[in-house]
């Protein structure tokens, strides 16, 4: 309302008949570009910075019962497969960075968290076939990075709870109630996405879109698009009746492997280079 | 209602030209970047970049916009900066000027640091350090052009 108020102050002031800027004080300026600037914030319901502190804090909390794999070559190898496919996504470069990290978890399943941490477990990189297939799973958490899917996870009423702290005046620093209040709102915001990302997973569009963003990584990097379809289709199979891990996060379903052939892009990665890399796949992995 | 104000204010801002988006500028919305000889990944580093940073846009690219910051030009990706600078005489701060601290403080609103403290300090359990950890792995640029060289792949 306070917000609502200044605007239209600030609205009638532009219009007034020659009222210009040169006319206005440092003061004035200097709330003119505070209330633009938090009104710009509130239109965005989120900034880069602050959807990297929520995957931090979502990334430790998946953390506090999983453990890392202990295995140097190969974190070095997930990442530069990840950081490959990043780099080819609509956007190669958040706030913190991708970065990637193997789960010591025999269960299938990946998870990316807002703003660059993505997790893969040790059960995944044993499922997957070869270099390709690891790049389509890679790429598919990009896609979710790139969509901002954790960060939609988010409740409504939750932003227009924060957005009404944050916006109460931009300028100064928190007073102790408004940041109790958002450090209440923060701990809701993270429980949201853990929820999604761990327990009940993305819905149905977020995870075609998904699929479809991997399959543009994939061809636009050189990988072989057909590897995520190759690889859903294992995973149908091998997990009929399952319902952990991948299946309940991820579901891979025949709908989701028609979404994937229906968007396949025409360009094959040549044999050869599939073969070669899948044995740097093997030496890395320990096949 | 929100909605409607933010457009309105937006469309007043937009529509004087003494208060319009200085198109020519752009801020660092990632940590950490650079400013790159040619405009395409891997090229020669010129200048680091840093979250806040405000670069005098010259040209664009495809993704790519050829900017200048402290003297120095060259390319940077677009995702790793924004077109939101306004120009308000004095009010922000100018190009290749360190940012004001109500820049720094408001760019900083929401969720930041003190925000992430307090939920440490209530959750202990929760293991940040590991979360650096992951964060502190870096790939090196020659290493992963190498890695896609290796493999037959693509350099973006």
């Amino acid at each position: 309302m306070t917000r609502n108020l200044l605007c239209a102050c600030l609205a009638a002031l532009l219009f007034l008949p020659g009222c210009k800027i040169q006319d206005l004080t440092p003061e004035q300026i200097g709330m003119i570009s505070r209330s633009l600037t938090t009104t710009i914030k509130t239109a965005r319901p989120i900034s880069d910075e602050e959807e990297y502190y929520v995957g931090r804090a979502v990334a430790a909390r998946i953390l506090s019962t999983n453990h890392l794999v202990n295995n140097k070559k190969l974190t070095d190898y997930v990442n530069l497969v990840g950081q490959s496919v990043a780099i080819h996504s609509e956007k190669p470069f958040t706030y913190g960075g991708y970065h990637f990290a193997v789960l010591d978890d025999s269960q299938i399943n990946a998870f990316a968290c807002p703003g660059g941490i993505i997790f893969i477990t040790r059960g995944m990189v044993n499922a997957v076939k070869d270099e390709d297939e690891l790049a389509a799973v890679l790429a598919h958490e990009v896609g979710h990075i790139n969509h901002r899917d954790g960060i939609n996870a988010i409740s409504q009423s939750r932003w227009t709870e924060a957005l009404t702290v944050i916006g109460a005046d931009a300028a100064k620093t928190y007073g102790s109630q408004d940041a109790a209040k958002l450090a209440g709102l923060f701990e809701g915001s993270i429980d949201d996405v853990f929820k999604t990302l761990v327990v009940n997973g993305y819905g149905r569009s977020q995870e075609y879109d998904a699929d479809r963003a991997s399959l543009a990584y994939l061809a636009a990097t050189g990988y072989e698009p057909r590897a995520l379809k190759d690889f859903l289709e294992r995973i149908v199979k091998q997990s009929k009746g399952s319902e952990g891990g991948i299946m309940k996060t991820h579901p891979a379903t025949s709908d989701r492997i028609e979404n994937v052939i229906a968007n396949m892009p025409e360009q094959k990665a040549d044999p050869a280079l599939v073969q070669m890399r899948s044995r740097r796949f093997a030496a890395a992995v320990g096949r | 209602m929100r909605t409607v104000t933010a457009i309105t204010i937006a469309a007043i801002f937009l529509l004087s030209p003494e208060l319009s988006p200085a198109a020519d500028t752009a801020r660092v919305v990632v940590r950490e970047n650079a400013i790159r000889e040619q405009c395409r990944f891997f090229a020669p580093v010129k200048v680091k970049i840093r979250y806040n940073d405000l670069l005098t846009i010259l040209s664009k690219s495809g993704d790519w916009y050829k900017v200048r910051f402290k003297g120095v030009s060259g390319c940077v990706h677009k995702s790793a900066i924004e077109e939101k600078s306004f120009k308000l005489g004095g009010g922000f701060a100018s190009q290749g000027q360190t940012p004001s601290r109500d820049e720094v403080s408001l760019a900083g609103k929401g969720f930041n640091p003190q925000v992430e403290a307090s939920y440490k300090g209530s959750h202990p359990e929760l293991d940040f350090r590991t979360v650096e950890a992951i964060e502190h792995f870096q790939v090196s640029s020659e290493a992963l052009s190498e890695f896609l060289k290796d493999g037959g792949l693509s350099e973006p």
